[in-house]
């Protein structure tokens, strides 16, 4: 493009029609026409303005009269030129200036972005923070939870273990002096069915103690009192204790079918794996319903145990099946449960540095498998 | 930078007479209009808006052809000074071979001429000019003013800077006008005459160089 101050030639200055129309304003002036042209000719006079030679002027009757028209369109040029330069600046000025803006707002828009990335980054940061406050704290008062649930059971077992204890040896004992009593009595058929019948009372009432004696031990391998938080574990007892007691949640209705190996112990935090067992039975169990099976098995290689916990109850949606994870997600109803079962579940395996998976088709029933390393870390 | 065409054996460079607003550059490129009787002068432009002020810039070329044939020509520019017109300034400050920044001697207005003096740094940066290397005059113009910066306390300010001594005018009366206009055209000439070899090429030595294209009325030529 040229520049505002190159020195601008006829053409640049006058439209063809506006240097016809001057010319023939000159012409009508002098006594002889005049013609002004980019071109000399014979008898032209040069046409001046800024120095510069514009154009040239012929015709006219005289040297004077070509002289005096010559001078008289410079006049003229001086104000034309005028207006072009003033507009010529203004135009450059203006686009330098739009340019400039254009620029500008370029860098706006390239630092708006940048901001607002930065923005959207800090917003997931908090976004992340937040989730892992939340599952924190659930995760706190899940084992705060645990821990006085733990605390409760222990405290019963132990305090309905004495008694338990002395009743059932002094039921024993009694049954003794029972025997014994029984050649000195006079040997009446009523005499003899008070007694039958009081050998079975003593007996129902030694099995009772005994239920009641498993059902503290249970609770004790639940609770894990008597446990330091990290011991070798034995999994098949914890998942005993854990069978019994979703057993006696449910009234004894369950069908559950064990099958459990010969497990090597592992060491593990007790009663954490006891209540992540209890939570996949009490799943199970919720699953089945009425006249559902489960089964629970357990298998070890030199790598690893698993324990596989499998009903055949109402499965899992397709739709909802990667929420179950979700640390508030249930479908129970509400009030029925937190909806931490799996989530805890899961983070305790690993924990332990195994991996907690599930398996599930709606209508035919739910596979758990929990995969525990033998040797953890190293 | 200087503007050489070959075809026509011309050469034309563009000085520009920067400063604060109403320092007085218009009346100093009017002074030269009217004092100089250079070998060729055109007419003044001014492009002002009603009030006098100047609107986008005063233009006046002189020049002189050597017998050489060179075509040489000067073109004088001024800037409008107001704080607005930014862009007006960049674009005529754009290629200029030499810069005279008018400054105003009244006390009041030393700040403003700090402001244009920075104002010319950056917009000099902007058009890719180097301040150090430019060919510059600084005047101090309005000394026929009462309440004046003392010329001593001037020159000494200045006295470590590329641009001293200053130049001292009074645009109005018409002095130092011609005085500034030399000064430049003699830091001009030389880079001209290394670019172009005026001397050896064109028989334009130094002293013809300044003394042809700052030809006054009436007085001798220097
Ligand atoms: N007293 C005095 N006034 C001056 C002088 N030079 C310019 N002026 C006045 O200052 C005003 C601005 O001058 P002008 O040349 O338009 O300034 P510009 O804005 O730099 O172009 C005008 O009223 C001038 O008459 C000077 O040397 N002395
Ligand atoms: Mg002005």
């Amino acid at each position: 493009m040229r520049n505002f101050e190159d020195d601008p030639t006829l053409s640049d200055l006058l439209t063809p029609d506006q240097l016809q129309r001057l010319s023939n304003g000159l012409s009508a002036l002098c006594r002889a026409p005049v013609v002004i042209s980019e071109n000399r000719a014979g008898d032209a006079v040069p046409v001046e303005f800024n120095l510069e030679t514009v154009g040239w002027l012929s015709g006219g009757a005289s040297a004077v009269e070509r002289g005096a028209a010559a001078e008289l369109v410079s006049f003229l040029m001086l104000f034309v030129a005028k207006y072009r330069l003033a507009a010529n600046i203004h135009h450059d000025t203006t686009e330098a200036s739009y340019a400039e803006l254009q620029r500008q707002n370029e860098a706006l828009r390239a630092s708006e972005a940048k901001y607002r990335e930065l923005s959207d980054q800090l917003q997931q940061k908090v976004d992340e923070q937040v989730a892992v406050i939340r599952q924190t704290q659930q995760e706190l008062y899940e084992s705060a939870r645990l821990r006085s649930v733990g605390h409760l059971a222990a405290g019963v077992a132990h305090e309905i273990n004495n008694p338990v204890g002395f009743i059932s040896s002094n039921l024993r004992v009694a049954r003794d002096y029972v025997q014994n009593l029984e050649p000195l009595l006079p040997e009446t058929a009523e005499n003899w069915e008070l007694l039958e019948d009081f050998h079975d009372l003593l007996n129902e009432s030694i099995d009772g103690t005994d239920r009641i004696a498993s059902i503290v031990a249970d609770l004790k391998t639940f609770s894990s009192i008597d446990q330091a938080d990290n011991a070798l574990c034995d999994l098949n007892s914890l998942l005993r204790s854990a069978c019994h007691l979703v057993q006696t949640e449910h009234d004894h209705r369950l069908n559950i079918t064990e099958n459990l190996a010969e497990l090597p112990r592992i060491p593990g935090h007790p009663s954490r794996l006891s209540q992540t067992l209890f939570n996949l039975l009490d799943n199970a169990a919720r699953a089945v319903g009425e006249d559902g099976r489960i089964l629970v098995r357990t298998l070890a290689d030199n790598t690893g145990i698993q324990v596989i916990i499998q009903d055949n109850g109402c499965g899992i949606p397709e739709t909802i099946r990667s929420q179950v994870f979700d640390a508030f997600f249930t479908t129970r109803p509400v009030g029925s449960g937190t909806g931490l079962g799996l989530t805890v579940a899961r983070d305790t395996v690993r924990a332990h540095g195994g991996q907690l998976t599930l398996d599930s088709q709606e209508g035919a029933g739910t596979r758990v498998v929990l995969s525990l390393p033998v040797q953890q870390g190293s | 930078m200087p503007d050489f065409s070959p075809e026509d054996n011309k050469l034309a460079l563009k000085v520009v007479f920067y400063g604060p607003a109403l320092s007085g550059k218009t009346t100093n490129l009017m002074q030269l209009h009217s004092l100089l009787n250079p070998e060729r002068k055109g007419e003044l432009m001014v492009l002002e808006t009603r009030d006098d002020r100047t609107l986008f810039f005063d233009m006046l070329p002189i020049g002189l052809r050597s017998r050489s044939g060179l075509d040489l020509r000067l073109k004088l520019y001024t800037v409008p000074g107001q704080v607005q017109h930014d862009s007006t300034r960049k674009a005529v400050l754009s290629r200029a071979d030499g810069v005279v920044f008018v400054a105003d001697s009244q006390v009041a207005q030393q700040d403003n001429n700090a402001i244009a003096f920075g104002n010319l740094e950056d917009n000099l940066d902007k058009v890719g000019l180097d301040i150090d290397a430019l060919p510059m005059v600084v005047q101090f113009n309005k000394r026929d003013l009462p309440a004046v910066v003392d010329e001593a306390e001037l020159q000494a300010r200045w006295a470590g800077t590329p641009w001293a001594p200053l130049a001292m005018a009074s645009a109005l009366q018409g002095t130092g006008v011609i005085e500034t206009f030399r000064t430049l055209l003699d830091r001009l000439y030389t880079g001209i005459d290394a670019e172009f070899d005026l001397a050896g090429k064109h028989g334009i030595d130094r002293a013809t160089f300044i003394g042809r294209l700052s030809a006054s009325h009436g007085v001798d030529d220097a």
